[in-house]
C-alpha cells in the first residue's frame, strides 16, 4: 500500500489527529473530550500512519515501544491518585490550582484530574497501537 | 483509613508498572518479588486495622459513599487480601525458578502483579460496579498469564476461559444495570438498604439469581465450571497455582458478599438454589477428579469440588455455616496453591504431570513426598489438618439444620476426594519410574531448588498451623460470619450513618 | 520378606532406631506408673484446644484407656526393637520409624482422648500411618492396592463415624465423652439413637474388620511383619473395639446393640476362624486369626453382661500378648529362611530353639491349655456365654466353641507343625534369630505365662478397672486358673479333644475349604474391585459427559442454565409484578429505526457464514448503539463508542483478511437447539428489562453528580467529570484493562515463535481422549 498521495496526505492527517487528540484530551472536563477518547483519535492517527507506511516507520517515528508508553499511563494515573496524599486526601482525590482566578471564576485550572487523565490518554494510545503493531508484525 | 486500604491496590499495580519497565532486565523480577513482600507487609498493617475497629472504610476520591466509590475491608475482605498477599509472594519466588526469560521479556510480572491487585481490589471494593471493573482487570491478566507463551493447548484453554467468562462478567454487568435500575444505587452497604425499599421483591430475587450465574460462573460452580478444568492445566505451573488459590475463590466471595449484604431478602429460595448447585458441584467436581489421569486435572477437578463445600457453607446460611465457608476459602487457597507447587516440582525432575509417566518420587525425592502428603491429606480432610476443620464445620452445620442427604454428600464427596489424592501418591510417589528416571530434588540447581521448595515449605507449615492451632483461625471466621449475617456495622462504617 | 534392598550400615537402625525404642519404653513405664492411681479412680485432664467448637484435647484415664496404652507401649517397646534389626539397614528405615511413631501417637490418643471429636482426630492419625506403613514395600503393586484398600475401607468408616460424633455430641450438648456416657439413659431414649448407633457402627466395624468389611485386614499383610504384628493385630484394630467398648455406657445396652454385635461379632469370629485353616502362608493364618479375635471381642462387647464384658477384656489382653508373639515369630522364621509357608516348613525347634519357645509360649496360650492365660480367657467366655439368657446364649457359645476349637488347630498348624519333625529344606538355611528379635516374642509368652499363674494381678489392675470403666458400675472382678469342675471346664475338654481331632485331618479339611472358595461366587476382594471399578467407570463417563471440549456446547450450557435458572425465578417468584402495562409511546419513529438497525444487525451476524458479514454486522450494532447514546445525550459515550467500533472492525478485518474462510460446522438440529436458547434467553431479558423499568427510578446519584459537578468537581462534563473525579477507581481499573489486553495480546503474538496461532483450532478433544487409557 505504498502510494505517494496517500503517505503524503497521511503524514498531515496523523499530525492533525494528534493535535485534534489532545485538544479533545484537554477540553474534556467540560466539553465532550477527555482522555479516554483523546487517546483513541491519537491511536487512529498513527494506524493510518501504519497503513499508509509500515510498522518499522511508525515505530521509528512514535521513538518510544507503545508498550512502555500505555505503561507509563498507567502510572501516571497512579502518581495522580497519589498526589491527593501530599493533601492528606484519598487516593484520585482532585488536587485544584486555579492560576489567574479572579473572584467566583474558575480561571485557568490545572489538576491532579487532568494529570490523571493525561495517563488514561496514554494508556489508551499506547495499549491501542501495541496491538496494532503486534498484529500488523506478526500476522 | 483510605490509604492502607488502597494500599493492596496501589501497590501491585505501581509494580507492575515498573517490573513491565524494566522486564528485559533482571531488575524486573526482582521489583516483582519486592513488590509482593511490600504488598505482604501492608495487608498485615491493614488487617491490623481491621482486628482493631471490626469494618474500615475509605472513601475513594474523598466523596462520601453512596456518590463515590467505598474501600472496605471486614474480617473476610482483610482475610481474604491478607492470604492473596501470601499466595503472591509464594507464586512470586517460584516464578524465579519456573518462568523462562523469554516469557518475563513479555511482561509476565507485570500481568502477575496487575492479577494480584484485581484479585485484592475485589475483595476489599464496596461498590458493585467497581468490583466489575476489577473483575475485568483480573480477567484480562489472568488471560494474558493464560495464553503466554502461546502453545497451542494454551491457546485452546485460554479462549475458552476468556470467553465463558466474558459471557459471566456480561451477566454480571447487565445484573448490575438492572440492580440499579430498580434501586438507583451502586453502593453495596447502600443497596443492602435500598433493597428493603424495593416493592417488586419477584423481580429483585430474580436479579439475584441473575447474579448467581454470573458469579458461579466465577466460582466454577455445576453446571457452569466447563472454563476450568478446559484451562487451568495448560499455562505454567506458577501461573496454574495462583489461579487455582484465587480465581474462583473471587467467585465465591463475590457470591458470599451478595448474597448476605445485598440479596438476604429471600433466603428460602435463593440459598435453596445455593444449596443443590453447592451438592452438584461437590459431585460432579470429584468424579472428575477421580476420572482424570493427569496431576494438573486432577487438581482442577478437586478445586470444583471444593468450591461446593465453601457455597455449600453459604447457603446453610447458619453461623456455622458461614464459619466453614470462610475458613474453608483460607485454607483451600493455601493448600490448593501449593499442591500446584508441588506438581511443578515434580514435572520437573520426574519429566511430566501425567501420572502414567511420573513415579519413584517416593523413593527419590521423600522431601517432596512428605510436602505432598500434607497439603494433599488437609485437603482430603484429614485430621490434624487444616482441611479437617473446615470439612468438620461445614458438615457440622448441615447436621444441625438436620440436613442428612446433604451432609451424606459431603462426606462422601471427601471419601472420593481421598480416593483422588492417593491415586496421585499411587502413581507418582510410590511405584517407580516407567522410565527408569530417579527424580532427585538435589539434581536441580541448589538456587531453583529454593525458589521452587521455598513456598512449598512455607505453605504446608500454615496448613500445619492452621490445623493444629485452630482456635484463632475458627474464633476469626466466627467473627466473619457474625459480620456477614449482621451487616450493621459493614453498613454504618461504609455510609457514616446509623442505618 | 526377601532382603533384596541395597543395606545401608546402620546398627539398630541408627538414632532412629534407638529413639523409636526409648520413646514407647518410656511412655510404657510412664503408663505403668499410673497404674495403682488409675485403678482406684478414674481421671480426666486436659487442656483446651478449639474451645469456639467445644473441642477440647482432653484425657480420659480409667482402666480401659490405661490397659490399652500399656497394650500400645509395651507391644510397642517390643515391636521397634524387633524392627530395629528387622528393617534397621533398610534405606527407607528412618521412614518407617516415622509412621510408626505417627502411628504409637495416633494410637495412644485415639484410646486416651476424653473428647469425640479428638478422639476422631487420632482415630484417622492412625489410619494414614496404617496406609503408609501397609504400602512401605511401595515398588510393590500389591503393596500399594492393599494400602488404598485399608485407607478407603476404614476411610469410609471414619466419616460416618465422624457423622455419628457430630449427632450425637449435638443430641447430649457436648463433645467430651465423660458428659456423653453419663447421659446413657436419655441416648437409648432419644428417636435418633438408632441412627447414631448405626453410624458408630460403621466406623467401629471397619476399623475393626468384622464381616463383611473384613477383606482389608488380611490384604493389610502386605506390611513388613512387625507393622502386622502391631497395627493389624494388637493394636489398630481394635481401635474400633475399643470404641464399641468405650461408647457401651452410653449406647450399650440396647435390643439393638446386643443383637448387632453378637450376630457380627459371632459371624466374623466363626467365618474367620474357617479362613484361617484355609490359608497356608502362616502369616496370612494369623491374619485370620486376628479377625476371629475381632468378632469375640465384639461379640461380648455386645452380650453386655458383668461376666461377658469381663471375658472381653480379659480376652483383649490375652489376646494381644500371643498375637504380637506369634507374628513376630514368623517374622523371625520368614527372615531366616525365606518362606512362610505351612507346607514347607518343618523341624525347626532344632536349629530354632528359642523361636520354637516362644512360639510354644504363645500357642499354648491361643490354645486355651492351661496354665497359660489364654486357659483363663477361653473358660470366662463360655461361663459369659452360658450366663446369658434364651437364645442369645446359644448362639454366644456356639459360635465361641467352635472358634475355639479352629484356635485349637491354629496353634498347631502356626506353632507346632513348622517346629516338629525332621528339618525340612527352606530357601535359607534356617537359623536362630538374634536377640532383639527373639526379645519380643519371649517377653510376650513369658506374659501369657506369668498372667496364667498370677491371674489375681491382671485382675485387680487391669481387667478388674477396665470391666469397670466399661460395664459403667464397680463389680468384683476375680480371676482363676482352676474354678471346679463345672460347664464351662467340660467345654474346654471338649474344645481340645474336637480341636485334636480336627487338627489331624487338617490338610484335608483346607484342600476342601479350598476347592468351596474357588466354587464360590461370594468374593469380598473381588467384590471391592469391582465397586471400584463402577466408580471409575462412573466417573468417567460423567466427566466425558460434561466436559466435552466444545466450546459452543459449553456456552449453550451456561446460557441455558442462566435461562432456566432466572426464567424458573422469574415467574416462581412473580418477577413480573403486576403484569406488563410498560407504554412505548415515547419511542420516537427515528429510535424505532435504530433499534430495527440493531436488530438487524444482530440477526445477521448469527446467521451469515462469512467473517467478513458478520463482523461488518456487529458494526452495524455497535453504531446503532451509538446513535442511541447520542440520542440520550451522552455524546463522549457516544464518540468512544464509535471510535471502538471502528477500530475494531479494523483490527478485525486485518485479522480476517490472512484467516481461512469460515465453514458453518454445526448440523442444523444443533442450530436449532441454540436458536432456541438464544431466543428464550432474549424474551427473558426482555422482560426482566420491561418490569424494571416498571418500577420507579430512584434518581438520588444522578441528582448529586449533575449539582456537584462543576461547583465542587469543577468541571461541566459530567460523563468526564464521573470518569475522571467522581469514579476515578473505575476508569483506573479500566485503563488498566486496555493495557493489559495490550500487553497480553502482544505477548501472545509475540509468545509463540515460529507458529502462527489459529484460535479456531480446538485441542485434540481432552478428557475423553486423554484419559481413555485410565489405569491406576
Amino acid at each position: 500500500m505504498q502510494s505517494l498521495i496517500l503517505t503524503t496526505a497521511t503524514r498531515l492527517l496523523v499530525a492533525l489527529l494528534l493535535v485534534f487528540s489532545i485538544y479533545a484530551l484537554l477540553r474534556g472536563h467540560n466539553l465532550p473530550g477527555g482522555g479516554f477518547i483523546g487517546g483513541l483519535i491519537g491511536a487512529t492517527g498513527f494506524i493510518l500512519y501504519v497503513i499508509a507506511t509500515s510498522v518499522s516507520d511508525a515505530r521509528s517515528a512514535l521513538r518510544a515501544d507503545p508498550a512502555n508508553i500505555a505503561m507509563l499511563g498507567v502510572g501516571i494515573a497512579a502518581f495522580s491518585g497519589i498526589m491527593g496524599a501530599f493533601a492528606g486526601d484519598a487516593f484520585l482525590t482532585g488536587q485544584w490550582l486555579f492560576l489567574f482566578a479572579a473572584e467566583g471564576e474558575k480561571g485557568l485550572p490545572l489538576s491532579s484530574v487532568l494529570v490523571f487523565d493525561v495517563g488514561v490518554y496514554l494508556a489508551v494510545f499506547g495499549g491501542i497501537l501495541t496491538l496494532v503493531f503486534a498484529m500488523e508484525e506478526e500476522i | 483509613m483510605s490509604w492502607i486500604l488502597v494500599n493492596p491496590i496501589l501497590i501491585p499495580l505501581v509494580t507492575a508498572v515498573l517490573a513491565y519497565l524494566f522486564r528485559t532486565s533482571p531488575a524486573g523480577r526482582w521489583i516483582s518479588v519486592a513488590g509482593t513482600v511490600v504488598l505482604l507487609f501492608a495487608s498485615l498493617i491493614m488487617m491490623g486495622e481491621v482486628l482493631e475497629h471490626g469494618v474500615i472504610a475509605g472513601q475513594m476520591s474523598n466523596w462520601q459513599a453512596p456518590f463515590g466509590i467505598t474501600l472496605v475491608a471486614d474480617y473476610l475482605g482483610g482475610v481474604m487480601v491478607v492470604i492473596t498477599a501470601i499466595t503472591a509472594m509464594a507464586t512470586v519466588i517460584y516464578t524465579l525458578a519456573e518462568i523462562p526469560e523469554r516469557l518475563e521479556r513479555l511482561g509476565f510480572h507485570a500481568l502477575l502483579q496487575v492479577l494480584v491487585a484485581a484479585v485484592c481490589g475485589a475483595f476489599l471494593t464496596g461498590d458493585l460496579f467497581n468490583l466489575y471493573v476489577w473483575f475485568e482487570v483480573m480477567l484480562i491478566s489472568s488471560f494474558g498469564l493464560l495464553v503466554l507463551g502461546g502453545s497451542k493447548e494454551q491457546l485452546d484453554g485460554g479462549i475458552k476461559y476468556v470467553t465463558l467468562n466474558l459471557v459471566s462478567t456480561i451477566m454480571f454487568l447487565s445484573g448490575i444495570g438492572l440492580l440499579y435500575g430498580i434501586t438507583g444505587t451502586l453502593n453495596m452497604a447502600d443497596l443492602h438498604l435500598a433493597v428493603r425499599e424495593v416493592e417488586n421483591t419477584g423481580l429483585l430475587t430474580t436479579i439475584a439469581v441473575m447474579f448467581m450465574v454470573a458469579f458461579g460462573v466465577k466460582a466454577a460452580l455445576f453446571p457452569l465450571f466447563f472454563w476450568l478444568p478446559a484451562s487451568y492445566h495448560t499455562p505454567p505451573v506458577a501461573v496454574s497455582a495462583i489461579f487455582a488459590g484465587l480465581l474462583t475463590k473471587v467467585g465465591v466471595y463475590a457470591l458470599i458478599r451478595s448474597f448476605t449484604l445485598i440479596f438476604d431478602q429471600d433466603v428460602a429460595f435463593t440459598h435453596t438454589i445455593l444449596l443443590w448447585l453447592a451438592v452438584a458441584t461437590m459431585v460432579t467436581g470429584v468424579l472428575g477428579a477421580a476420572a482424570m489421569n493427569d496431576f494438573r486435572r486432577i487438581l482442577s477437578f478437586h478445586i470444583i469440588s471444593q468450591i461446593g463445600y465453601m457455597v455449600l457453607g453459604l447457603a446453610l446460611f447458619t453461623p456455622l455455616g458461614l464459619v466453614g465457608a470462610v475458613f474453608y476459602l483460607v485454607h483451600h487457597i493455601i493448600v490448593k496453591a501449593n499442591l500446584f507447587f508441588v506438581a511443578g516440582v515434580a514435572k520437573r525432575i520426574g519429566g511430566s504431570t501425567d501420572l502414567s509417566r511420573l513415579g519413584g518420587l517416593y523413593a527419590h525425592a521423600p522431601v517432596l513426598a512428605f510436602l505432598f502428603l500434607i497439603p494433599a491429606f488437609s485437603l482430603a480432610g484429614f485430621p490434624p489438618l487444616s482441611g479437617f476443620w473446615a470439612k468438620y464445620v461445614v458438615v457440622k452445620a448441615a447436621l444441625d439444620l438436620e440436613m442428612w442427604f446433604v451432609a451424606g454428600v459431603s462426606l462422601a464427596v471427601g471419601l472420593l476426594t481421598i480416593y483422588s489424592m492417593t491415586k496421585i501418591w499411587g502413581a507418582a510417589f510410590w511405584p517407580k519410574h516407567p522410565d527408569g528416571i530417579k527424580p532427585r530434588l538435589g539434581d536441580l540447581p541448589a538456587g531453583e531448588r529454593v525458589a521452587l521448595m521455598a513456598p512449598i515449605v512455607g505453605l504446608a507449615v500454615l496448613t500445619c498451623i492452621i490445623g493444629l492451632f485452630p482456635e484463632p483461625f475458627v474464633h476469626f471466621a466466627e467473627t466473619s460470619a457474625e459480620q456477614l449475617l449482621d451487616p450493621t456495622a459493614y453498613v454504618t462504617t461504609v455510609l457514616g450513618v446509623q442505618p | 520378606m526377601a532382603d533384596d534392598y541395597p543395606k545401608v550400615d546402620r546398627v539398630m537402625g541408627g538414632a532412629s532406631g534407638w529413639f523409636s525404642i526409648a520413646l514407647p519404653a518410656v511412655l510404657f513405664l510412664y503408663f505403668l506408673g499410673l497404674v495403682p492411681q488409675i485403678a482406684e479412680a478414674p481421671q480426666v485432664r486436659g487442656i483446651e484446644w478449639v474451645p469456639s467448637l467445644g473441642i477440647g484435647l482432653s484425657v480420659l484415664l480409667d482402666g480401659l484407656s490405661l490397659t490399652f496404652a500399656l497394650l500400645i507401649t509395651g507391644i510397642g517397646t517390643a515391636v521397634t526393637l524387633y524392627s530395629a534389626r528387622y528393617l534397621g539397614q533398610h534405606p527407607d528405615y528412618p521412614r518407617f520409624v516415622a509412621y510408626l511413631m505417627m502411628f504409637m501417637v495416633g494410637m495412644l490418643g485415639l484410646v486416651l482422648a476424653g473428647n469425640l471429636i479428638s478422639l476422631f482426630v487420632f482415630w484417622e492419625v492412625t489410619t494414614i500411618a496404617s496406609y503408609l506403613l501397609i504400602g512401605f514395600n511401595a515398588d510393590s503393586a500389591k503393596s500399594r492396592r492393599s494400602a488404598l484398600q485399608a485407607l478407603l475401607v476404614t476411610g469410609t468408616g471414619g466419616l460416618i463415624l465422624l457423622a455419628g460424633m457430630i449427632v450425637l455430641g449435638t443430641v447430649a450438648g457436648s463433645f467430651e465423652l465423660v458428659d456423653i456416657l453419663s447421659q446413657g439413659d436419655m441416648l437409648r431414649e432419644h428417636p435418633w439413637y438408632l441412627a447414631i448407633l448405626l453410624l458408630f457402627l460403621a466406623g467401629a466395624f471397619t476399623k475393626s474388620a468384622q464381616v463383611p468389611f473384613h477383606f482389608w485386614l488380611p490384604n493389610a499383610m502386605a506390611a513388613p511383619t512387625p507393622v502386622s504384628a502391631y497395627l493389624h493385630s494388637a493394636t489398630m484394630v481394635k481401635g474400633g473395639v475399643y470404641l464399641l467398648a468405650r461408647m457401651n455406657p452410653g449406647l450399650g445396652g440396647t435390643e439393638a446393640w446386643f443383637w448387632i454385635l453378637t450376630l457380627f461379632g459371632g459371624v466374623t469370629a466363626v467365618f474367620a476362624s474357617v479362613m484361617a485353616l484355609r490359608q497356608t502362608d502362616i502369616k496370612q493364618v494369623l491374619a485370620y486369626t486376628t479377625l476371629m479375635a475381632l468378632g469375640t471381642l465384639t461379640m461380648f462387647i455386645g452380650a453386655g453382661t458383668h461376666y461377658a464384658i469381663m471375658a472381653a477384656m480379659l480376652f483383649l489382653v490375652v489376646h494381644s500378648l500371643y498375637k504380637a508373639a506369634l507374628f513376630l515369630m514368623i517374622g523371625i522364621v520368614d527372615h531366616a529362611t525365606g518362606t512362610r509357608e505351612t507346607g514347607v516348613l518343618g523341624g525347626l525347634s532344632k536349629a530354632m530353639p528359642l523361636t520354637g519357645l516362644a512360639a510354644a509360649l504363645a500357642a499354648v496360650s491361643m490354645a486355651g491349655i492351661p496354665p497359660m492365660v489364654g486357659f483363663i480367657g477361653k473358660e470366662f467366655m463360655y461361663k459369659a456365654g452360658l450366663g446369658l439368657g434364651g437364645f442369645g446364649a446359644i448362639w454366644v457359645t456356639v459360635m465361641i466353641f467352635a472358634a475355639s476349637v479352629m484356635m485349637f488347630v491354629v496353634a498347631g498348624i502356626v506353632a507346632w507343625k513348622p517346629f516338629r519333625g525332621e528339618l525340612r529344606e527352606t530357601p535359607h538355611a534356617a537359623h536362630e534369630g538374634p536377640w532383639p528379635m527373639l526379645a519380643g516374642p519371649l517377653g510376650l509368652g513369658a506374659l501369657s505365662l506369668i498372667f496364667g499363674l498370677f491371674p489375681g494381678v491382671l485382675a485387680h489392675y487391669f481387667v478388674g478397672p477396665a470391666t469397670h470403666a466399661v460395664f459403667g458400675e464397680v463389680r468384683e472382678v476375680h480371676l482363676y486358673l482352676w474354678g471346679g469342675i463345672n460347664m464351662a471346664l467340660i467345654l474346654s475338654l471338649l474344645t481340645f479333644l474336637a480341636g485334636w481331632l480336627m487338627y489331624r485331618r487338617h490338610e484335608a479339611i483346607r484342600h476342601r475349604l479350598i476347592r468351596i472358595e474357588q466354587g464360590s461366587r461370594v468374593n469380598f476382594d473381588a467384590g471391592w474391585d469391582r465397586v471400584l471399578d463402577g466408580l471409575k467407570a462412573l466417573a468417567a463417563w460423567q466427566t466425558r459427559l460434561i466436559q466435552t471440549g466444545n466450546l459452543q456446547t459449553y456456552m449453550a450450557v451456561i446460557f441455558a442454565s442462566f435461562t432456566v435458572l432466572v426464567g424458573t425465578t422469574f415467574l416462581l417468584r412473580g418477577g413480573m409484578g403486576s403484569g406488563i402495562n410498560y407504554e412505548a409511546d415515547g419511542v420516537h419513529p427515528i429510535q424505532w429505526t435504530v433499534l430495527a438497525l440493531i436488530a438487524m444487525g444482530a440477526i445477521l451476524a448469527t446467521i451469515t457464514s462469512s467473517r467478513m458479514t458478520a463482523v461488518a454486522a456487529l458494526g452495524v450494532v455497535g453504531i446503532g448503539v451509538a446513535l442511541i447514546f447520542i440520542m440520550f445525550s451522552a455524546p463522549d459515550v457516544a464518540i468512544t463508542q464509535l471510535l471502538v467500533e471502528v477500530l475494531v472492525v479494523v483490527l478485525v478485518a486485518l485479522v480476517m483478511l490472512r484467516l481461512p474462510h469460515l465453514p458453518v460446522r454445526s448440523a442444523s438440529g444443533f442450530r436449532a437447539g441454540h436458536a432456541a436458547i438464544a431466543a428464550a434467553f432474549g424474551i427473558l431479558s426482555t422482560l426482566v428489562m420491561i418490569a424494571v423499568l416498571q418500577t420507579p427510578f430512584d434518581r438520588r446519584l444522578t441528582d448529586f453528580f449533575e449539582i456537584a459537578s462543576w461547583p465542587e468537581a469543577h468541571g461541566r462534563n459530567i460523563v468526564n467529570v464521573i470518569l475522571v473525579d467522581f469514579r476515578a477507581t473505575d476508569t483506573f481499573g479500566e485503563i488498566v484493562v486496555v493495557v493489559m489486553a495490550a500487553v497480553g495480546a502482544y505477548a501472545l503474538l509475540r509468545g509463540a515463535p515460529g507458529a502462527k496461532p489459529t484460535p479456531e483450532d480446538e485441542e485434540p478433544v481432552q478428557v475423553a481422549a486423554a484419559d481413555k487409557g485410565e489405569k491406576v
